[in-house]
């Protein structure tokens, strides 16, 4: 006897041999009647069913579908293209671009999710330290063109904050960009004057 | 040797050394921001703390601060070390911004991980963070002070290890700031370190800025081929282009360093301009289509002139494999032999070098630093081979006197004494120094050549300098480094007859030679008996020579002789180019054939000491994404072909287009089996003994010294006169103009002032250049740097000697006048 074996046998211990017959019959009875009882009552119940393209249910906030590159309460761009969401991307269905734009700020240059390829599994929205890319509700986006499930920035950039409604990266970087010069960001002093030695 | 327990294992090491050192040679890494192997110990970060159990000095310590003793008992996991770390970690933290996911450090950065594995993962100090303003550095380096945990790293190694000023260090505690005294582009051409060694991201690479992280790249070992040092260096390429090149550690060459010419001198392999399609008279076609067109026309020159008209010309840029496939197609097919150099004078002083470099004489860069005494004949170090600058100042650190033996204005980052000779004089120097410096009897006892040639030498007209003399008898471990570039084979030999006699001597002499290209001791090497194409010139110009295969060469570009190689490549049949630039040769062949970098088929390379390296491809290359997208998103369409992707190695294309089977082109390099993965193993090299000592080195040469004549030489500058990294935009600014310098003795006598312009009739035509006046350069001499815009091919000759009356002061015609009409490439 291997030990699997013996194991299985010290879980279920088998009845004698002439009760069984009876308590299966009996059993099978039960659980015969108790099916048709619930489905009996159910016929006098309100359905539950919902159905699906005629009614569309409101999904919780934190539902993962669709994924959307959002933007800071000042209306820019949140993605500084930090590559953090591609490399924690277990599919490797994100690419990007970054570059620095006029006023300093690094953005994506071009940004790349290819959804025939995504897992929809949200690692992308934990890795970024923006609140840019958030997945969304939205799962209805099957399309019959493998090509057209590639989604570039304009497709995937939505012109509101998502679910984060007050973060802006920007404001707290201490980067100097057009908006914001050292020591104007969150929680910073001015500049140290380095020609003095007066704290 | 003191026997210590660190983390309950022994080991034993030599006296002196600190406890983070003996962790290491163990395996246990302890944290550090500002102790670093090439810098050493200075306790400004306070990370390395480690419980001493047993020992003088018992509790927390730094270890890097701490030497090892006799029994003492480490714990780098002790809890109360590892609180100290963690608080060390949080309070470095305090300050710093919160700009990871923006910063170019993020992926690499030493202070991320030792954050994140120290586990400070959150913020508690709520107060106002201490800021900085950033000053511009240049176009290679972003400075962001914000984020600076005063290691002191930069300071220390750009003014101890490097040696330039313009860095320093200013203010107390935490308002401690690291930056220039006014905002400017970094003097040190080994500025692009700084970011290597920053355990942060306040300094930066500016060209790479933003372009990925680390984990993106396709990085891969290399090795650098803009000068023949060959400097261990990592690539880092992504989206089919090369983004960044940084420092690999290499024990015997370039130890953790390396120069800027090699860091930011990549930009050619991803030009837009970059031949990347094989073209037939003009017209693009495909590669197989262009090489069956070159072999019927090789075929048919073959046939109507004889197999001899057909002539094959490699560089010193080339790889080895590269090399061998150009000799072998010419063994093959009963070609003219191959030919690895354009000069006759280059050929001959490397060929001359290689065969006097010995096991027993040869100085690795890292052995070089190890020199008591070093005396540089003919060679300008920061020009010629940046890295050698760099090892001499730390030499001269540890006390070595240095002494250069230059015609030219020579610069160095440390303190030396400079002879400023004419090149003629140089042998003669060496040879006066052979005959002054030292115990000329003990050498004489050893070995009868030694005695001969000691005997025979001439009474020296010029007087060795009395400080090189004293500093040369006291020395135990003298050096010789000697340039190939503007020397002759005369002061070449002399130089290693100089180092064997200082050997025989007893003492641990070493030579150094510097090279032209990265593979000049390889196209030595490839082909001893092999020509130059100044000695096939006249071949072409009669008309015996029909076809020429130029293979990564440009002898249309780079030959001294402008006007005359124009006129030789125009009577030729048939130019075949096989190169990867788009160079003035690459424009006028009749068949263009693509081919591919180091960093896309690697390649052997054999350094200027014989270290055979070799490295494979970074990344496959074909033209990047960033130009085939325009900038935005790379195509939707899926391809077979990678855009560009044509091109392969020359030394394959090569022996596609060859008419015969070339035989064993795979061949060529075995390395014994017990290399040196990480830096390569010196090739074997002949017994060169019966070569020293050669006694017509012993007799004058006799050409100094004739006030009518001049000497211009074509040099090589750190920037904007090599091949390949003269083409990088981010070195286009610190490239040395170009001008001409004189002593000013002689502008005096034509009379010139500083900003003149001076019209040289040379051998190839005429010149005018800008005239800078420096005192510190030998008499009778021009030199001119090998800039792309300074018709340095009209020259002649990259050395030639040219009458007084040849120079006069040009008026400056319009507003541009310097820069010829059509400036070569």
């Amino acid at each position: 006897m291997n030990p699997d074996e013996r194991h299985y046998r010290k879980l279920k211990p088998v009845p004698p041999q002439r009760f069984r017959t009876i308590s299966e019959i009996g059993e099978a009875l039960n659980a015969l009647g108790q099916g048709f009882v619930t489905t009996f009552r159910h016929l006098f119940r309100k359905p539950i069913t919902e159905e699906y393209p005629e009614y569309k249910r409101t999904l919780p906030e934190r539902s993962r579908a669709r994924i959307v590159l959002t933007r800071d309460p000042d209306g820019n761009e949140r993605c500084v293209a930090c590559y953090l969401c591609s490399a924690a991307c277990p599919v490797s269905c994100i690419s990007m671009q970054s570059a620095e734009d006029d006023n300093g700020r690094r953005y994506a240059r071009w940004f790349r999710i290819n959804f025939g390829r995504c897992i929809y599994c949200g690692l992308c929205e934990e890795a970024c330290p923006t609140s840019a890319i958030q997945l969304t509700p939205q799962f209805e986006h099957v399309k019959r063109e493998i090509l057209s499930m590639v989604y570039e920035k304009e497709d995937l950039l939505v012109d509101h904050s998502g679910k984060d409604k007050t973060y802006n990266f920007y404001r707290w970087a201490g980067i100097r960009t057009g908006d914001r010069d050292k020591g104007e960001h969150e929680r910073e002093d001015k500049p140290v004057n380095v020609r003095s030695n007066m704290p | 040797m003191p026997t210590l327990t660190i983390d309950n294992r022994r080991i034993e090491v030599p006296e002196g050394t600190k406890v983070i050192e003996a962790a290491e040679a163990l395996g246990i890494m302890i944290p550090r921001f500002c102790y670093h192997r090439a810098l050493g110990s200075v306790g400004a970060c306070r990370v390395c703390a480690v419980k001493i159990v047993d020992g003088t000095r018992k509790g927390v310590q730094m270890s890097c601060m701490l030497d090892v003793e006799e029994g003492m008992v480490v714990s780098t996991d002790d809890p109360e070390a590892v609180a100290m770390r963690r608080h060390v970690i949080e309070w470095l933290m305090l300050h710093h911004p919160h700009d990871c996911p923006v910063c170019d450090e993020g992926g690499h950065c030493l202070l991320q991980d030792m954050t994140v594995s120290g586990g400070h993962g959150l913020r508690r100090y709520l107060g106002n963070k201490r800021t900085h303003l950033d000053q511009y550095l240049g176009p290679r380096i972003q400075h962001e002070m914000n984020r600076c945990i005063q290691c002191y790293r930069c300071v220390r190694y750009y003014r101890e290890f490097s040696g330039y000023r313009d860095l320093g260090v200013t203010g107390i505690g935490n308002r401690v700031y690291f930056g220039r005294e006014r905002e400017g582009t970094l003097e040190n051409p080994f500025s692009g370190n700084l970011i290597d060694i920053c355990p942060t991201g306040v300094f930066t690479d500016k060209p790479a800025r933003y372009f990925g992280r680390r984990w993106d790249l396709q990085r891969g070992p290399s090795v650098c081929i803009h000068c023949s040092l060959g400097c261990s260096v990592t690539v880092g390429a992504r989206y089919r282009e090369v983004a960044r090149v940084e420092a690999r550690y290499a024990k015997a060459v370039n130890g953790h360093f390396i120069c800027d010419r090699g860091r930011w001198g990549f930009p050619y392999t991803n030009e837009a301009s970059r031949p990347r399609a094989a073209r037939v008279d003009g017209e693009a076609t495909t590669v197989g289509e262009a090489c069956a067109a070159a072999r019927n026309r090789l075929l048919h020159v073959a046939e109507t002139a004889g197999s001899e008209a057909v002539a094959c010309l490699g560089s010193e840029r080339a790889g080895l494999e590269t090399l061998k496939a150009v000799a072998g197609i010419c063994r093959a097919n009963g070609w003219a032999d191959p030919l690895f150099w354009l000069e006759r004078r280059a050929r001959e002083n490397v060929a001359a070098a290689v065969s006097l470099l010995g096991d027993d004489l040869v100085l690795s860069l890292r052995e070089l630093e190890a020199a008591d005494c070093v005396l540089v004949f003919g060679a300008d170090p920061l020009g010629e081979a940046p890295m050698a600058a760099l090892a001499l100042r730390q030499a001269r650190r540890q006390g070595a006197p240095v002494f250069v033996f230059d015609p030219r204005p020579v610069e160095l980052p440390l303190d030396f004494h400079h002879v400023p000779l004419a090149i003629e004089d140089l042998p003669e120097c060496i040879r006066s120094l052979v005959g002054a410096a030292g115990d000329r009897e003990t050498a004489r006892g050893a070995d009868p050549t030694v005695r001969s040639f000691t005997d025979q030498l001439a009474e020296p007209s010029v007087p060795p300098p009395p400080e090189a003399v004293a500093a040369l008898r006291t020395s135990r471990r003298p050096a010789v480094v000697c340039g190939t570039d503007v020397t002759d084979a005369a002061a070449i030999g002399l130089a290693a007859d100089f180092a064997a006699l200082m050997k025989a001597q007893g003492r641990r002499a070493g030579l150094f030679y510097l090279m032209p290209g990265a593979n000049g001791f390889g196209a030595a090497l490839a082909g001893t008996e092999a020509a130059s194409l100044e000695e096939l010139l006249p071949r072409i110009e009669g008309g015996e020579i029909r076809a020429l295969v130029a293979v990564e060469a440009d002898p249309l570009g780079l030959y001294p002789d402008r006007g005359r190689i124009e006129a030789a490549m125009r009577k030729l049949d048939l130019l075949v180019v096989l190169d990867y630039l788009d160079t003035d040769s690459a424009a006028a062949a009749d068949v263009f054939l693509p081919s591919t970098t180091v960093f896309e088929t690697g390649g052997t390379w054999i350094n200027q000491e014989g270290r055979i390296q070799i490295v494979r491809g970074a990344h496959r290359g074909g033209i990047p994404v960033s130009q085939t997208g325009g900038g935005g998103h790379p195509p939707r369409v899926f391809m077979e072909e990678v855009p560009g992707g044509q091109a392969a190695a020359s030394g394959q294309t090569l022996t596609r287009l060859s008419p015969a089977e070339v035989k064993g082109a795979s061949e060529w390099v075995r390395l014994p089996p017990d290399t040196d993965k990480q830096s390569g193993t010196r090739a074997v090299l002949p017994d060169p003994s019966a070569l020293r000592f050669a006694p017509e080195r012993t007799a004058l040469s006799g050409a100094a010294g004739d006030e009518a004549m001049l000497t211009v030489i074509a040099v090589d500058r750190t920037f904007g006169t090599e091949v390949l990294s003269s083409r990088s935009p981010w070195l286009s600014a610190e490239e040395t103009a170009p001008t001409v310098w004189m002593h000013p003795e002689e502008a005096g006598r034509v009379p010139l002032s500083d900003g003149d312009l001076l019209e040289i009739d040379a051998g190839g035509g005429s010149l005018v250049l800008p005239v800078k006046i420096v005192e510190n350069m030998a008499r009778r001499t021009l030199v001119i740097p090998r800039h792309r815009d300074a018709a340095w091919q009209r020259l002649g000759a990259t050395r030639l000697r040219i009458e007084r009356d040849c120079i006069r002061k040009a008026q400056p015609v319009g507003e541009n006048a310097p820069v010829k009409e059509s400036p070569p490439r």
